[in-house]
Order: structure tokens, then C-alpha cells, then sequence
């Protein structure tokens, strides 16, 4: 009775990976599901900032789809410095924006598959679908993943089981391949259905979108850091600071040596708080304004232009002149700014 | 509530962080022994039951307490 095997489910929340995880659990195999926690998640850099615009608290999708299915589920936190390393140097480059998700992948597979010896258990899966998206879900990249991570025949797919070559559970019977599934593409309209007769009801609407990298705007201050470190004859790299910063406030890229970091809400002020250290602290006088920070090394006429963006944002932004403060270490000095009225220039050096 | 037999602070932490926490908490604590985890993050009154319930431990309750919210959760018997 070899039948009742063990597998590592890699879940986001999302339909897809909820689907995966029932058609295996219908099968009777035991099932832990696992989710990285990457560091660039937007929900909970959301509840971070105390939640939703409309006051609401996003759900942990992945713990949800666990909880329906009353799956054991394990965090695992891969946002340290290798994973930082790696996104980087992604040998197989990026999506759209900051994305290198094929490098992502095979990075998560690696620790699945860790996990997969240390449990005992068979063979991993995902809810991965055939030519879904446009690089990291083709043919070749599924296998690129499936052999850079070492898990020849024990990564299974299965949505798109039946449209790629049997796995070694498929093989050994620990899988029933015809209990599978054979979608590809973006139309969902199979999830749909298999949703329904699953009897999987409650998935995160609308789908995806968990992650900073694959925002555009996220990127350009991704990419901002990494060429700025390039210019000044720095490494080419990403620390965990600027992962939190990147997700807060404002950015300005005021001259190749300085960047202003500008709160938007109190949130954001008392975040950045915590990061004076090594950084200039501006914030206007007498008026009600935000906490900003200022990285590098300003010139005169850089700290100028920092100040009286500060002093635009802040309730003084009508006002002839507003004194900001500029603090850095030792030094506090007060600078007596007419704030920025010129729109478009503020807007030219929004990162 | 019945008297935890350890308590958890996880103030200032975030998604998933407390789930985390609670987890390696929950590994070290005898079977029915219960744990009081203090969360600052709002997400633990929808996380805390949804854990359990994957886990089958048993969610006791979810409290709020002024900025904070304590839940109590014990450990399942094999
Ligand atoms: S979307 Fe983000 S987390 Fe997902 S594979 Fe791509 S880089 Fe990794």
C-alpha cells in the first residue's frame, strides 16, 4: 500500500494555487502547504500602514485557502540577503518590472525542496498554469524551473498536469494523472467551473497582484537605487532597508548624489522615524508638514531645492516663506524657504 | 479564558510575522496547554482563527484591547 504518499503545496491564495491544492487533497494525500514571505509583499506592507483606504484589513490569502482546506501551512521567510543577492543578479532577467520571477521561482523551489526532504514527503506542487504568463508560466521556463531547482519529476503542476510529461508521482501511482487537469492560457474559465465542482467558493478578487516587484512605479525606484549605487562606484545592490523604504513615501531623485524621501501620512512620518540614522531629517517649522529624509550628499542649492519641497507638502505650502529644519546628527539648521510652487519641476524628479 | 501557560509578544510585528511566531510558540508548548499571543496588527484578528484551522489547534478567542489584541489558542492533542 505505497498510495497514500505526502506533498509540499507552494500556495499563494490565489485561485489557482486553492484549485491545486484540492484536486491533490481529493486524492487523499497528505498535504503542508508552504508560503514565502518575500519581504515585497503588498498586503502586508498595507497593514502595515494600518490597512486599506476604505479601513479594511486585507486578508492573509494564503492562510485562508489553507484554513478552507485545513491544510497545515508553514511560513517561511526567504527576505534575507540572498534573496536580495539574487534579485539583482537574475540569470534569467526580469518580467515587466522589477520581476525576476523565473530566478523566484527556482529560488522558492529550492527551499521547498529542503523542506520536501526534511518532511518526507514525495513531490512538490504549485498552481502553476501553462502559458498563463508570459515568461514565467511557457513550456521551457516551467522545465528551467523544475531542473535548476533539482527537482527533476517531483514538481508537479496540477492545472496543466496532462499537457506536460508524467511526473515521477504520476509514475509510481502516489498521483492519479486522469484526476488531473489540462488547462493552459489565460482564459479562467476552467478554474471557474473546477471551482464549482471542487466546491471551492471564497478566492481573492481580483486575482493576483501580491507582489512590489511587478509594480511599475516600485520599479523605477528599485532600478533608481541600483544605478545610483552603480554611479558612485558603489556594489550594485539591495539591503533590507531599502526594501521598507522603497514602500514609503515620496521619492525624489534630486541630483545623482541626493534623494529625498517625502511621508505621506502619519504612518509613513513615524516609518520613517526609524531611518534617521545616516540620513538628514527635514521637517518644517511652526506650519504642520511631513517627516522627510534626505540620502547622500546635498549641495547647497540640492538642499535648497529638498527644503522647499518639504515645505510644499507641509500646511505651509501657501505660505511666502516656511522654515524647515534640517538635522543631521550634530547639525541642526533652520533654512527659510519659499516652498516649491513650480509643479511641473517637482514632478520631474518624482522617482 | 483558562490561564495560558506562556504568553507571546509580538507587538510591532507584521503580517506574517505573528503567524510565524505563534507557530514556533505552539511547537514548544505541551499538548492542551494553552498560549496568549499580543498582536499590534490588526490582520491577527482574521489570521489567528484561519491558522488554527489549518493547524487544527484550537482558537479560543480574539480580543481587542485598546491598540493591541490578545488571542488564546491551544495546542491540539495528536
Ligand atoms: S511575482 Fe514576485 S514573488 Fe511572484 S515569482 Fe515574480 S518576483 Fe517572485
Amino acid at each position: 500500500m505505497q498510495k497514500q504518499g505526502k506533498a509540499i503545496a507552494m500556495i499563494s491564495g490565489g485561485l489557482d494555487s486553492t484549485l491545486a491544492l484540492a484536486l491533490v487533497r481529493r486524492q487523499g494525500i497528505e498535504v503542508k502547504a508552504v508560503n514565502f514571505y518575500t519581504g515585497f509583499c503588498i498586503t502586508e506592507t498595507q497593514r502595515r500602514k494600518g490597512g486599506r483606504a476604505d479601513g479594511s484589513v486585507p486578508r492573509n490569502e494564503a492562510l485562508r485557502a489553507a484554513a478552507d482546506l485545513e491544510v497545515d501551512i508553514e511560513y517561511v521567510d526567504i527576505s534575507g540577503s540572498e534573496y536580495l543577492d539574487m534579485l539583482v543578479h537574475p540569470k534569467y532577467g526580469y518580467g515587466a518590472n522589477a520581476n525576476p520571477c523565473v530566478d523566484c521561482r527556482v529560488f522558492m523551489m529550492r527551499k521547498a525542496k529542503a523542506i520536501m526532504e526534511a518532511e518526507g514527503a514525495d513531490f512538490i506542487f504549485t498552481g502553476e498554469v501553462l502559458g498563463q504568463r508570459p515568461k514565467s508560466q511557457r513550456r521551457d521556463t516551467l522545465r528551467i524551473i523544475e531542473r535548476d531547482s533539482g527537482l527533476d519529476g517531483r514538481l508537479l503542476r496540477p492545472l496543466s498536469a496532462k499537457l506536460l510529461p508524467p511526473t515521477i508521482p504520476e509514475q509510481t501511482g502516489i498521483v492519479d494523472r486522469e484526476l488531473l487537469e489540462a488547462i493552459s492560457g489565460r482564459s479562467r474559465q476552467r478554474q471557474m467551473e473546477l471551482a464549482k465542482e471542487l466546491g471551492v467558493v471564497d478566492w481573492p478578487q481580483p486575482a493576483g497582484g501580491c507582489c512590489y516587484l511587478t509594480d511599475e512605479s516600485f520599479a523605477k525606484k528599485f532600478f533608481d537605487v541600483l544605478d545610483t549605487r552603480e554611479a558612485a562606484g558603489e556594489e550594485r545592490r539591495i539591503v533590507p532597508e531599502d526594501v521598507v523604504l522603497l514602500s514609503t513615501g515620496r521619492h525624489f531623485r534630486i541630483s545623482p548624489r541626493a534623494k529625498l524621501i517625502v511621508g505621506r501620512s502619519e504612518v509613513e512620518n513615524a516609518l520613517l522615524e526609524h531611518h534617521v540614522p545616516g540620513r538628514a531629517r527635514l521637517e518644517a517649522k511652526d506650519v504642520l508638514g511631513p517627516i522627510a529624509l534626505v540620502e547622500g550628499e546635498p549641495t547647497w542649492e540640492e538642499r535648497m531645492l529638498a527644503a522647499r519641497i518639504v515645505a510644499r507638502y507641509g500646511k505651509g505650502k501657501d505660505a511666502p516663506k516656511v522654515a524647515v529644519e534640517w538635522r543631521e546628527g550634530e547639525l541642526v539648521e533652520t533654512y527659510e524657504v519659499e516652498p516649491e510652487r513650480d509643479e511641473a519641476r517637482v514632478e520631474a524628479l518624482r522617482i | 479564558m483558562p490561564a495560558p501557560a506562556r504568553t507571546l509578544d509580538t507587538s510591532g510585528r507584521l503580517c506574517p510575522f505573528p503567524i510565524v511566531e505563534t507557530a514556533k510558540a505552539v511547537r514548544s508548548l505541551d499538548e492542551g496547554a494553552v498560549l496568549l499571543v499580543i498582536s499590534t496588527d490588526a490582520g491577527i484578528a482574521t489570521d489567528m482563527p484561519m491558522w488554527c484551522k489549518a493547524t487544527r489547534n484550537e482558537h479560543l478567542g480574539t480580543f481587542r484591547e485598546g491598540s493591541a489584541w490578545k488571542s488564546f489558542v491551544r495546542k491540539r492533542a495528536r
